[in-house]
């Protein structure tokens, strides 16, 4: 048995794991928090997105609105994060097969990348542009991808259940 | 026409048999629902927290309101499409869900307060301290909009 599948074995069969399965409850209780979780964590990353490409909020300032939704986003992050953990580990030997699950963990990886590359690059210079009302090309480059990489992470997240 | 008909109706059309008789289609609308509903719940949660003073306070709240408003306004649609696409899958069934009603009944209550009030609200307050009618508005407005996603999801688990 290859080693990741063995640890999502050791998950699933743990005390945690089984309770959280086979109470009536929790599992429904915590996917809710995780769909609802969307809306903080994807919906303060689109408006940032939406800003960038020119379409919303043009008067303000791209650090502003940085500035003002990065605390929402980062506790988005978590509430998804802790919550995701959870119904992961009710269903890790499950989920260590199912394709939509290894492609949602692969776009999770691409999510990530993309503000590394945003950050380090186009974003260092941000003083130089924040005021425009379109971003410079780059910049929206990168929002396209952070739209439809999180776009896509949503759609395999969901498709999880259906296979 | 009774409300009962119109259901009936909706289950027997050429979307409720689409959408009962194929898994992926039901998936696909469901996903699109769940898109849709990121963005308007990202929306109403930077509203609101613009109109209790907590994020963007130097910002006019006026504009934030009308820019935001066009995307809320264009999500709530494909919300309501979608959702109406779910609900032709299982229409009699929801018929009968108390949390379909309340979510129906949350979604109609927000909707008119959105368009009244709150607008009311989101002019006023322009780029002074929230009053305390714009602070009531929008713990009215996060609360009714929370209520409609919390009866949504119960709609599945009942």
């Amino acid at each position: 048995m290859p080693l990741l599948q063995h640890v999502c074995q050791v998950l699933y069969d743990s005390h945690v794991g089984t309770a959280i399965r086979e109470s009536d409850y929790a599992f429904s209780v915590i996917e809710s928090i995780h769909v609802l979780g969307i809306t903080l964590l994807f919906g303060t990353i689109a408006l940032l997105d939406l800003r960038m490409l020119g379409l919303v909020l043009r008067p303000i300032p791209i650090t502003r609105i940085a500035r003002a939704v990065f605390p929402l986003t980062w506790s988005g992050f978590a509430v998804m994060f802790t919550s995701g953990f959870l119904l992961f580990w009710a269903e890790a030997a499950k989920n260590y097969a199912n394709p939509a699950f290894r492609a949602k963990l692969i776009l999770l990886a691409l999510v990530g990348i993309n503000p590394l590359i945003f950050h380090t690059t186009v974003y260092r210079r941000v003083h130089e542009w924040e005021a425009q009302a379109i971003s410079p090309w780059r910049a929206r480059t990168a929002a396209i991808a952070s739209l439809t990489l999180w776009s896509g992470v949503i759609i395999a997240g969901r498709a999880i259940a259906y296979f | 026409m009774s409300p009962l008909l119109w259901f009936t109706a909706l289950a027997h059309s050429g979307l409720g048999h689409v959408m009962q008789n194929s898994k992926w289609s039901f998936a696909i609308v469901e996903t699109v629902h769940l898109l849709a509903l990121a963005i308007l719940g990202g929306v109403v949660l930077i509203v609101d927290l613009r109109l209790l003073g907590i994020i963007l306070k130097r910002e006019s709240a006026r504009i934030i309101g009308r820019d935001l408003s066009r995307i809320l306004l264009g999500s709530l649609i494909v919300m309501i499409l979608s959702g109406i696409g779910l609900l032709s899958e299982e229409a009699l069934k929801c018929y009968y869900s108390p949390a379909f009603r309340w979510k129906m009944a949350l979604l109609a209550t927000v909707v008119a307060f959105y368009f009244t009030l709150h607008r009311r609200a989101l002019l006023k307050a322009d780029t002074g301290t929230p009053t305390l009618w714009a602070r009531a508005a929008a713990v009215v407005s996060l609360t009714l909009w929370l209520g409609v996603g919390v009866a949504g999801r119960a709609i599945g688990l009942l």
